[in-house]
């Protein structure tokens, strides 16, 4: 469960002060695959920023499992993010040099899993992707929706509890776009985590259980479409 | 994050900017190959003083004179009050120079200070010539035997104490003393002549007549033929007969007889009581020195030849550290580069939940790597560089068989730490820039 409470995120300062978040409530139940919709600058990625912890609001709170993560520690975020969440952005950020494992394995690396515990988690998540063959070929080498899928795979490997995408097909054509929802859908069922989903797109928001629409930094809806797992 | 997988990650990283890796890295290889060689010459130059010691000085002995400006000139610009014990020397601009001189009883005073085994003039004596029934004459100097300098014979053997009137005879005198070999020569006899300096002053015409003043001849039995030594302080050593004490003072009293010099002596040797142990030596030192006279060590002996090549190593040194320094601003322009370049995947690692503490290992580690791999180039360089000269180096000074060059792995071990370390410290700057760098700026897309 994320709750987020009266949360206010402000830019600048006296005349120039610019609210990107205004009095924000909401509550994300576990398992569910929320879209948060707006247009640029309607302050939607600034809410998935304080949601993961990489940004501060200026008030209020957010709650994962009932902590506060703004009362933690930098370090403790730091590793409450290593273990719990994981990202998959826009323009894929996979290390072109690197190898799909080696890809693949810096969340694992980050959050000292054991070597061996690595490979197999490694594995698996590729295998998740569609991607076991690859696991050697160099990042390079992918297209662009395979990229994306490396990426899904690097953020699934550590069976994190939130899955924060952020435009996750605004660098794909539409039917690599449609296979990679797809697969995101098919892993929250599948690993049963949380999927927030950031985007302008309104035909991906169509199948998720929790819509919520943002303009100029305040919620102006929230459509609940009641399919719950 | 681990250690070892920063490390590995840091590897990959400059593994997939080789050029840009390397070129810094050769930036640090300048000064490290400079900075090694002369680490290499600096223990060649010791190596070699030390050797040069060794052969020509007793440990245990005290180089004692009673003119304290002989070892040190530090007083040489001041007047000098003068004193009749004054004897002259000859130096090597030509111009007499008046030092005081070491009588009988000073060397008796010396024998009695505490801790002092024994004190004998040093003797060195030049020969008007050398010669052999049937042979030419040279000219060579006859010193004074010490069991200690025990040189490679090529033939005959050195008793512990050697007779009155025998010599060793160097290698180099044994074709011209038409010997075959350096066997036929042991048991023959050759001679030795010398000159009395007593100036008649009564008598200008006497001094010009050749009847009053010829050379004077001594037998002296060849017991052993020297090699000529490897490590020579300079080439005419390796020419000097050895004979025992006694006989050296009696040759060198008719060269003095009637003169000032006569039973007057430069310097004293001073052999000291267990004088290998430098505590006892040096407490010798104090009590000599105590009683008015100069005395210098084996070590400063040492040092004194060692002194030149000290300065140079110097020079070489500064310019060595002054590439290094300038290598420095090159890692830390690469990293800087490296980090403006990998803005995202900082970004992203940072999101993953990389700590910032890591993140700045990360980069320290990189650049301490370059550190490494330059101080190894340079090293390597060195080394192989140093290796091939050595010969060459070694024939054009005419060091015989010692190396001007020498490599210790742990010290070469040690410079390349320092420099892991120095390009560490260089990489703090680009490594905290990295730390700090905000996420959500290095994540955005557009």
């Amino acid at each position: 469960m994320i709750e987020v409470l009266n949360l206010t995120k402000i830019y600048g300062k006296k005349e120039n002060q610019f609210k990107a978040l205004e009095k924000i409530d909401l509550k994300i139940p576990d398992n569910s695959i929320v879209s948060i919709i707006g247009k640029s600058g309607s302050g939607k990625s600034t809410l998935m920023h304080i949601m993961s912890g990489l940004d501060r609001p200026s008030s209020g709170s957010v709650h994962i499992n009932g902590t506060d993560i703004f009362e933690m520690k930098e370090k403790k975020i730091d590793a409450f993010r290593a273990s719990e969440m994981s990202f998959v952005f826009q323009s894929f950020f996979v290390e072109a040099n690197a190898t799909c494992y080696q890809n693949v394995v810096l969340p694992l690396e980050i959050a000292k899993v054991s070597r061996n515990k690595r490979k197999r988690l490694a594995t698996e998540a590729l295998e998740a992707v569609g991607l076991a063959e690859k696991i050697n070929s160099k990042a390079s080498t992918l297209s662009g929706g395979q990229k994306q899928r490396l990426a899904v795979a690097r953020a699934i490997v550590n069976k994190p509890k939130i899955l924060f995408a952020d435009e996750p097909t605004g660098n794909l054509d539409s039917v690599t776009g449609d296979k990679i929802m797809k697969l995101l859908f098919d892993l929250n069922k599948k690993l049963g985590c949380t999927i927030i989903l950031v985007t302008h797109d309104e035909d991906l928001t169509k199948h998720t259980q929790m819509r919520i629409t943002l303009k100029d930094g305040k919620i102006e809806s929230i459509h609940e479409s009641g399919i719950k797992s | 994050m681990k250690y070892s997988d920063i490390i590995r990650r840091a590897l990959r990283n400059l593994l997939s900017s080789k050029t840009r890796t390397l070129l810094t890295a050769f930036a640090i290889a300048v000064g490290t190959f400079a900075l090694t060689l002369t680490i290499g010459a600096s223990n060649g130059a010791q190596n070699y003083a030390q050797n040069i010691v060794k052969q020509n000085f007793d440990p245990s002995e005290l180089l004692v004179s009673k003119d304290t400006n002989l070892f040190s000139r530090q007083d040489a610009s001041k007047p000098q009050v003068y004193d009749p014990s004054f004897g002259s020397i000859t130096t090597f601009g030509g111009t007499q120079r008046q030092v005081k001189m070491l009588s009988d009883q000073d060397i008796t005073k010396l024998s009695g200070i505490s801790g002092v085994a024994s004190a004998q003039p040093s003797l060195n004596i030049s020969l008007s010539y050398l010669t052999r029934e049937g042979q030419s004459k040279y000219i060579a100097t006859l010193a004074t035997y010490n069991s200690y300098q025990s040189p490679e014979l090529l033939a005959g053997t050195l008793p512990n104490k050697l007779a009155d009137n025998t010599i060793i005879l160097p290698e180099g005198f044994l074709s011209v003393m038409g010997f075959s070999n350096a066997k036929a020569a042991i048991g023959k006899t050759v001679k030795l002549a010398v000159q009395n300096q007593a100036t008649p002053t009564s008598n200008i015409s006497a001094m010009k007549s050749p009847a009053n003043n010829s050379p004077h001849e001594y037998d002296f039995k060849i017991i052993a033929v020297s090699k000529t030594p490897n490590t020579v302080i300079s080439a005419e050593t390796a020419l000097y007969l050895y004979s025992n004490l006694h006989s050296v003072e009696t040759l060198n009293d008719y060269i003095t007889l009637n003169t000032k010099n006569y039973h007057q002596y430069l310097i004293a040797r001073v052999k000291v009581i267990d004088g290998t142990n430098t505590s006892k030596l040096s407490a010798a030192e104090v009590l000599i020195k105590n009683q008015g006279y100069s005395v210098q060590s084996v070590v400063d002996t040492e040092k004194t030849i060692t002194q030149f090549i000290s300065v140079i190593e110097g020079i070489v040194t500064i310019f060595g550290l002054i590439a290094i320094i300038a290598s420095v601003f090159g890692v830390v322009n690469t990293m800087y580069i490296s980090v403006l370049q990998r803005t995202r995947e900082i970004g992203l690692m940072k999101a993953l939940g990389m700590h910032r503490k890591d993140i700045s290992r990360l980069f320290r580690i990189e650049a301490g790597l370059i550190g490494i791999l330059g101080g190894i180039i340079g090293s390597a360089l060195a080394i192989i560089a140093g290796t091939l000269l050595n010969p060459f180096i070694s024939d054009k000074l005419g060091l015989g068989d010692s190396k001007l060059l020498i490599f210790k792995s742990g010290e070469i071990g040690l410079l390349i730490l320092v420099l892991g370390l120095v390009a560490i410290i260089a990489g703090l700057l680009p490594a905290r820039k990295a730390a700090h760098l905000d996420p959500i700026e290095a994540l955005r897309t557009e």
